[in-house]
């Protein structure tokens, strides 16, 4: 157990560790983030075309379809290594962008279904009252449903944000350098030789991100929940 | 009725949701300073009639036309501006505040600024007893101001024509009044309207026309007085004896 917290405080007083395990920090960050706004942006086209109520989508939503499905039924480590290794395997493509697009399009999958969950949760009165004022198609969604439907989904959405984030961590498996990458590298260093006290830190780091995040989410929910007050 | 100008005209108007043939060529025009009264048993399609109207529904067939020009998908939007729909489920925006529910429509569509927009609110919701709601979101308000403030939302585009689809159906009785008194407030000032109601006496006395829809058709229409004490057909006959 003393050993333990030598280790502990070794691995905190040595920078060369703090350094990679902050770059590795840096690196799942980075990729998480970017991978769940493209997603979600590219999620909420998915929804838009799979609500949306225009004949003229029908070949699209076909896509929209086979596409979701083919994401939700593939293994992410899969998707990552297609990505890696035949769409984007070309010589000094950054890999982080690689792994960006690969998350991102993971998540677009799963953002699209829970986005399209929230528009058809808001009660149909809503647009109808938006278009019978005459607002155009475009305001009824952007003032009237999306508002709505996002208060509806963050929840699902956090948990998504946070899935994306430990998720990340398989691009250890394609050698890039993250947290879980930082803490194998660390534990298996001459000086460390042990995994216990480096993975035992990442945890934290990861731990404490996912709490970040579900303490933020609570804070947006309620504030947005605002509108159901009963004064 | 000299020199009123048609506000709505409805041409062989069909609509069937999928074999299901909902109204089967309806004919009908609303002239300006109109109250119809629209009538008929559950399910005869009187909602599909009015929302045929400002194309929530889509006719399957059929012409409608605004003030002699045809409702088309590409002028819709701007007819509907001018057609006002007050609902039985009064259809307040959740996510808005009384205030935002008034102003929206009126600011995005340029009919007035942000400024005359919230001065003319406030001057309805005044007039309605509700000006303490303003801030309120719909969530906080009863069902009779909900539907109170729905119809000052619908006037504050200065609609030419009010469409009512049953707004007291979903109202406790005590608001029902409350309701009723506002409607016949809009009536009294001339607004044109067609009204799906089930308050009879409510239609007796303002209605200047009724038109009874069965089986998606109008069988019958007329005056409230020849309407309700000679009755041409026997379907309206047997409808006023449930309903009376
Ligand atoms: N969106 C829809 N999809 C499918 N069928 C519909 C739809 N709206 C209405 N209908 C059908 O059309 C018929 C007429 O409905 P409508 O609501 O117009 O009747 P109504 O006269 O308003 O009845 P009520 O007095 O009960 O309100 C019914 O058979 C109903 O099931
Ligand atoms: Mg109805």
């Amino acid at each position: 157990m003393e050993n333990f917290f030598d280790k502990i405080v070794e691995l905190f007083t040595t920078p060369e560790y703090i350094d990679s395990l902050l770059h590795g920090f840096l690196l799942t960050i980075e990729i998480a983030f970017f991978a769940v706004l493209i997603g979600f942006l590219l999620g909420l086209i998915i929804a838009l075309v799979e609500t949306g109520k225009s004949k003229w989508f029908a070949p699209l939503r076909f896509i929209c379809r086979v596409y979701v499905t083919i994401i939700r039924g593939t293994p992410m480590a899969l998707q990552l290594f297609i990505m890696f290794f035949v769409i984007f395997a070309i010589r000094d493509f950054p890999q982080i962008v690689t792994a960006i697009l690969a998350f991102a399009f993971n998540s677009a999958a799963y953002c699209s279904e829970i986005i399209r969950g929230g528009i058809l949760s808001v009660d149909a009165g809503q647009t109808e009252a938006g278009l019978a004022l005459g607002l155009s198609p475009l305001t009824v969604f952007h003032k009237i449903v999306f508002p709505q439907a996002i208060k509806n989904i963050i929840p699902s959405l956090g948990n998504e944000v946070i899935t994306v984030i430990k998720e990340t961590a398989i691009v250890s498996m394609v050698g890039m350098y993250d947290l879980n990458m930082a803490a194998k590298d660390i534990g298996s260093g001459q000086n460390m030789a042990s995994y216990v006290v480096p993975m035992f830190v990442a945890a934290l780091f990861y731990l404490a991100v996912v709490y970040l995040i579900t303490f933020v989410i609570k804070r947006v929910e309620k504030h947005m929940r605002r509108s159901d007050a009963r004064a | 009725m000299p020199e009123h100008k048609n506000v709505i005209s409805v041409r062989s108007l069909k609509k069937a949701f999928d074999s299901n043939k909902v109204l089967n060529g309806i004919d009908f025009d609303l002239f300006e300073g109109e109250k119809v009264v629209v009538l008929g048993p559950s399910g005869s399609g009187k909602s599909t009639f009015l929302r045929c109207i400002n194309r929530l529904e889509e006719p399957t067939s059929g012409e409608i036309s605004f003030e002699d020009t045809v409702i088309s998908d590409k002028n819709i939007q701007e007819m509907r501006a001018k057609i006002g729909m007050v609902f039985q489920h009064f259809n307040l925006i959740n996510n808005l505040t009384v205030m935002e529910n008034l102003t929206l429509a009126p600011v995005k569509l340029h009919r007035m600024s942000a400024d005359e927009a919230e001065k003319k609110a406030r001057e309805l919701l005044r007039h309605i007893g509700l000006i303490s709601k303003a801030g309120a979101y719909p969530a906080s308000l009863s069902g009779g101001q909900k539907q109170r403030v729905a119809i000052v939302r619908a006037l504050m585009m200065e609609p030419k024509v009010l469409l009512f689809d049953e707004p007291t159906s979903a109202l406790d009785p005590e608001s029902i009044g409350d309701v009723l008194e506002l409607i016949h407030e809009v009536v009294d000032d001339g607004m044109t309207i067609m009204i799906v109601t089930h308050e009879m006496d409510f239609a007796k006395e303002i209605a200047s026309r009724v038109v009874f829809i069965d089986g998606g058709k109008i069988i019958e229409e007329g005056t409230p007085a020849a309407f309700f004490s000679h009755p041409k057909t026997e379907r309206v006959r047997e409808f006023l004896k449930k309903v009376l």
